[in-house]
Parts: C-alpha cells; sequence; structure tokens
C-alpha cells in the first residue's frame, strides 16, 4: 500500500531524515517511534506529501507520489494526515469544518456533504457539537473533529503526526479510543507516537528511528518484549517505567 | 450676503459630507480588491508578480497622494484618447474616485499580506490533505481568518480615506472641504465654513473609531 524507497531530507544543514525505506501493507497498524528530532514525524510528512524528500520515491498503491505527475492530486486523496495541533478552522463550525472539502473537492452537494459528516461526527461521539466553534471543544473534541474531517474524504490510509502530544493526559485515552475503532476496522494506519500502551496493543509493528534512520523493525510484540538494539533497548528503558 | 447657518447651507454641506463619505466608502472597497490581489502578488511564487507587487506599493506610498490625484485626472482622458481615439472631459469624481482606490490599494496590500502571513502555516497544511486547490485554500480559509484580523486597520485606513477625499477637491469634485470653500466664497466668510467643515469630518471620524472599538472588542470575544 505505501512504499517508501530510501529517501532523504534535510533541514538546512541538518539531515531529518537519512535512507529511510519502509513498506506499509493494506490494512496493517505501523507505529513509528524514536526520540524526539528522529525524523519520525519527517517521514509520515514525507508519505503525505507535505514535505518533498531530496532524494529517493514514495509509492501509494505502486503510484509515485510526485508534483509532476497528473494523478498527484488523486495519489494524495487516499490518504488523510491528522496533526499534533489539529488545525482545524477556527472562523467555521465544527460540521462547516468537516463538509468544506467533500463540497469543494468531491463536488458533493451540501446535504450529501452533512449526511457524510454527521455520520462520522457520530462515530467520533461528537454529534452534539456539530454547531459549536471549535474554540469551545476541548482538546480531545477537536482532535476527534479532526480525526472526522480527514475520514470525511474517505481515505484508504490515515496518517497520524503525534496525535495525543498536545493533549492533557485525561483527553489522550479517547482519542486513541477513535484510532483503535479506526484500525479494528481494517484501516491502513501509520502513527507517530509516543503512546508506548497504544503501539504495544494496537499496532502490528513497530518502526524505531534515531537520526533520521530507522534502527530497528520488528512486530510490536517481539519490539516491547525483546528489543534487539541496544538503542532501542535504552530508549525502551527511559520510557516504560 | 447670505447668513451661514442656514438649511439651505446646511443641506449644501451635509451633501458635501456625503460625498466624501460614498468616495471613501468606495475608495475602500476598490481598495480592498486591489489590496487582495496586490497581496496576492507579493505572496506569489513567480519572480515577475512579486515584483509588480512591489512596485506597485513603492510607488503610491513613496509619492504625495495630491500628485497622484492630478495625474490621474490628467492621464486618463490622454490614456483614453489614445486606446480609443475619442476625446474625453474627465469627470473629476471619477478620476478622483480612482486615485484614491488605487492609493488605498497600496496601503491595504501592505495590510492584507501581513494578514495572510499572519494565519498559522498549519491551516495551509490542514487544506492541502483534504485536497483543497490554492484558491479554495484562500477563498475559504486564509483570507476569512486573515480578514478578521485586519479589520481594525481596514477601518483606521477608511478614517484616512475620508479625510484624505478633501484633496480631490483641487481637481474640482464637490466633496465636503470644496462645499465649505464654495460656502465661504458665497457668504465672504471663510473661517466659518471650514469649522463647520471639520465638525462634519470629526463627527464622521469619531463615530467610525467608536463603532471600529465597538467592533473590535466583539471580534476579541469568539477568538
Amino acid at each position: 500500500m505505501i512504499k517508501v524507497k530510501n529517501i532523504s531530507k534535510q533541514f538546512q544543514k541538518v539531515k531529518a531524515v537519512n535512507q529511510v525505506s519502509l513498506e506499509i501493507k493494506k490494512g496493517e497498524i505501523v507505529c513509528l517511534i524514536g526520540p524526539s528530532g528522529s525524523g519520525k514525524s519527517t517521514v509520515l510528512r514525507c508519505i503525505n506529501g507535505l514535505e518533498i524528500p531530496e532524494s529517493g520515491e514514495i509509492y501509494i498503491d505502486n503510484e509515485l507520489l510526485n508534483k509532476e505527475n497528473q494523478n498527484y492530486h488523486q495519489v494524495r486523496s487516499k490518504m488523510g494526515f491528522v496533526f499534533q495541533h489539529f488545525h482545524l478552522f477556527p472562523h467555521m463550525t465544527v460540521l462547516e469544518n468537516l463538509t468544506l472539502a467533500p463540497i469543494q473537492v468531491m463536488k458533493k452537494t451540501k446535504e450529501e456533504a452533512i449526511v457524510i459528516a454527521e455520520t462520522y461526527l457520530q462515530r467520533v461521539g461528537l454529534l452534539d457539537k456539530k454547531d459549536e466553534y471549535p474554540n469551545k471543544l476541548s482538546g480531545g473534541q477537536k482532535q476527534r473533529v479532526a480525526i472526522a474531517r480527514s475520514l470525511c474524504m474517505n481515505p484508504e490510509i490515515m496518517l497520524f503526526d503525534e496525535p495525543t502530544s498536545a493533549l492533557d493526559p485525561e483527553m489522550v485515552i479517547e482519542v486513541l479510543e477513535v484510532m483503535q475503532e479506526l484500525a479494528k476496522e481494517g484501516m491502513t494506519m501509520v502513527v507517530v507516537t509516543h503512546e508506548m500502551g497504544f503501539a504495544k496493543t494496537v499496532a502490528d509493528r513497530v518502526v524505531f528511528l534515531e537520526d533520521g534512520q530507522i534502527v530497528e523493525e520488528s512486530t510490536s510484540e517481539a519490539f516491547f518484549s525483546q528489543p534487539q538494539t541496544l538503542r532501542a533497548q535504552e530508549f525502551l528503558k527511559k520510557v516504560m517505567h | 450676503m447670505e447668513v451661514l447657518f442656514s438649511k439651505d447651507n446646511f443641506m449644501f454641506m451635509l451633501n458635501g459630507a456625503f460625498m466624501s463619505l460614498v468616495l471613501a466608502v468606495c475608495a475602500v472597497f476598490f481598495g480592498l480588491i486591489l489590496g487582495t490581489l496586490g497581496a496576492a502578488s507579493k505572496l506569489s511564487k513567480h519572480r515577475l508578480l512579486r515584483w509588480i507587487g512591489n512596485i506597485y506599493v513603492e510607488v503610491i506610498r513613496g509619492t504625495p497622494m495630491l500628485l497622484q490625484i492630478m495625474f490621474f485626472y490628467i492621464a486618463i482622458p490622454i490614456i483614453y484618447q489614445s486606446l480609443t481615439g475619442n476625446r474625453l472631459s474627465a469627470n473629476p469624481y471619477i478620476c478622483g474616485l480612482i486615485a484614491l482606490s488605487i492609493n488605498s490599494g497600496a496601503y491595504s496590500t501592505e495590510l492584507i499580506r501581513s494578514g495572510i502571513q499572519g494565519v498559522e502555516k498549519g491551516q495551509w497544511e490542514a487544506c492541502e490533505t483534504i485536497g483543497l486547490n490554492y484558491f479554495q485554500t484562500m477563498r475559504y480559509v486564509i483570507l476569512p481568518q486573515a480578514f478578521k484580523r485586519i479589520i481594525p486597520p481596514i477601518v483606521s485606513e477608511f478614517i484616512t480615506l475620508i479625510k484624505d477625499s478633501s484633496l480631490i477637491s483641487c481637481i474640482g469634485a464637490r466633496e465636503l472641504l470644496f462645499s465649505a470653500q464654495i460656502l465661504g466664497s458665497r457668504t465672504f466668510d471663510l473661517i466659518g465654513p471650514l469649522l463647520v467643515a471639520a465638525c462634519f469630518y470629526l463627527i464622521m471620524t469619531i463615530t467610525i473609531s467608536y463603532i471600529s472599538r465597538h467592533l473590535e472588542r466583539k471580534l476579541a470575544e469568539s477568538d
């Protein structure tokens, strides 16, 4: 489903991602973990096309992700993206946040878009908030709305960039539950996260990065019970108390 | 000799004040359109467009408005004639409005540009990930937020325009100041009509800045 081939990305003088290759199958849940600055978010942003790697290729469903290609937007539309800081549109109600893209991009009628939006709001448990503005919502609610906004575009892959890192601890769980639901339904998911509990229980596979490179990659069971590399062992010692 | 404070004279001045207000409203309106285009070109990826935007802003902000008004009053008939071959006697209101709009557009360009740049980068990225193109992103997400942010400086631009519209009296447009001058020569009272005009200006500007402060507080609430 996703094939990342030798991508590298540099910011100023710093190599954020260095020759990373990765393959993710349909329906697979993969967590990218590692210390901050390890390049995991950059890899995720490259997969979506928010960053363009200097070298290497990314294939989505065997199609090359390339700005020059005619199918670029169509390829990108297969992916939804959830940000650490939600990035809801503050001047629109929750419902308007969700219907904007279906109306403008998929050319749905307003009525159709509202039906879709309400379905997803129901699924993230926020149908009663549809007429609120984002500033009236808690962090956890905002993130659930952001997930619903992504889902409205009917993606085949969901990319999450530290979806719970900006949340108060008591709100983390409600977002993780929504993600777990998605995982159960067979969504292909790539999640950059510091939530080791989520990685351990939900992920099929864990990719551990450091200094822009993949250090270790294994099933989440193997990774958390018997990490192979010294770096992963040290990292786990620090984050699992 | 006429008396200054008669009903007719009051209506005469009120007419002038109305004309000043209408000119300022129109100039702000067209200025915002020009300013949006100007800001779009200043923020464009294309060097030529950025260049045009910069020259527009620098030339207009770097020359006196009075000069611009005189220039357009003289130049528009010449340009019209060279394009169509017909002669045109310049209408001072239209030429004045064009000059005011172009002038206001340059200042609005900078306001709108800073407003657009003030919108978080994440908003652009969010639009990108749900498939909106550049124009849809601008139209539905960025500009509404940018405009909300720049309403206070646009209002002060509006107040400036009410006052600066007096400059087009020099090409014979009968707005508030010109009305005062006419009244002055009719009544042989030169100071009185000027003071009356000043009162009219103050009533307009103070009212608008009062409304603006109220609006600002309202907008701040929803943030």
